[in-house]
């Protein structure tokens, strides 16, 4: 075990979540999504690659529905600490230039072994899948809502 | 019985359509239900009693039996209605 954390608090920190107005392919989306974790040193360049390569290869299961696409790839793949980011979209970029996959809501998730990534998967989920998190989710506009509504579903638990 | 929730890595969204699956099961009151998660690849007939994939395996997924395709793997209402059907087909509801 390299890591001990799964509160989602500790593993999104507000300095890892972003918004754009700009106008992004999906790739581009990817790379940015990503990029609080490779500056942290979370994650390699090479992690970066292995998702683009892993939703070329078609794999759009990374979409989650309600516009959320959780990109990620395998651990062994240079994910260094486990680490979680996001990126809001105001335009949509559509997984593969498919409309049936437009995401506006990009998350990033990165876990150093099987453990870390099992149980910080489950708190996502967990949080993803409550509908009143999730549309407070999509309506957050700024790095401290999202924070903020975070610990609020932790403390509800 | 086995439920089986699958995906193409079986790392990320299939461990979250199996955590889903196993707390519907327990609203529901069902039990002796199996719940486990794997790739889609890894996975043959004999692996579930029902298998649970996302849209976008549908076609991977056919042949295998009695198969579930979700729209949305974190839409739980959607996948409680899934489950809810799943068990009923197997007689546990």
């Amino acid at each position: 075990m390299t890591t001990s954390t799964t509160k989602l608090s500790d593993l999104l920190p507000e300095g890892k979540i972003r918004f754009s107005a700009d106008r992004l392919g999906w790739r581009e989306a990817v790379r940015e999504v990503a990029a609080p974790l490779l500056d942290a040193g979370d994650i390699t360049p090479d992690y970066v690659d292995a998702m683009i390569e892993s939703i070329e290869a078609g794999g759009t299961y990374i979409n989650l529905g309600f516009g959320i696409a959780l990109a990620h790839a395998r651990p062994e793949r240079g994910a260094v600490r486990t680490a979680i980011s996001m990126l809001r979209l105001t335009e949509p970029a559509p997984l593969l230039d498919q409309p049936e996959h437009a995401v506006d809501l990009y998350f990033c998730f990165a876990a150093a072994d099987a453990t870390a990534h099992t149980l910080a998967m489950a708190s996502l989920a967990r949080l993803l899948s409550d509908p009143g998190t999730r549309e407070a989710l999509r309506a957050a506009r700024s790095a401290a809502d999202v924070t903020q509504l975070i610990h609020e579903f932790e403390e509800s638990k | 019985m086995k439920f089986l929730a699958m995906c193409s890595t079986g790392l990320g969204s299939s461990f979250m359509v199996r955590m889903n699956i196993e707390e519907v099961l327990a609203e529901l009151g069902v039990g002796g239900v199996e719940v486990d998660h794997s790739d889609i690849g890894s996975a043959s007939a004999a692996s579930a009693d029902v298998f649970f994939v996302a849209r976008d395996l549908a076609e991977t997924a056919e042949g295998l039996g009695d198969v579930v395709v979700l729209n949305s793997i974190i839409d739980r209402e959607e996948l409680r209605e899934a489950v809810k059907d799943a068990a009923v087909r197997k007689g546990l509801l």
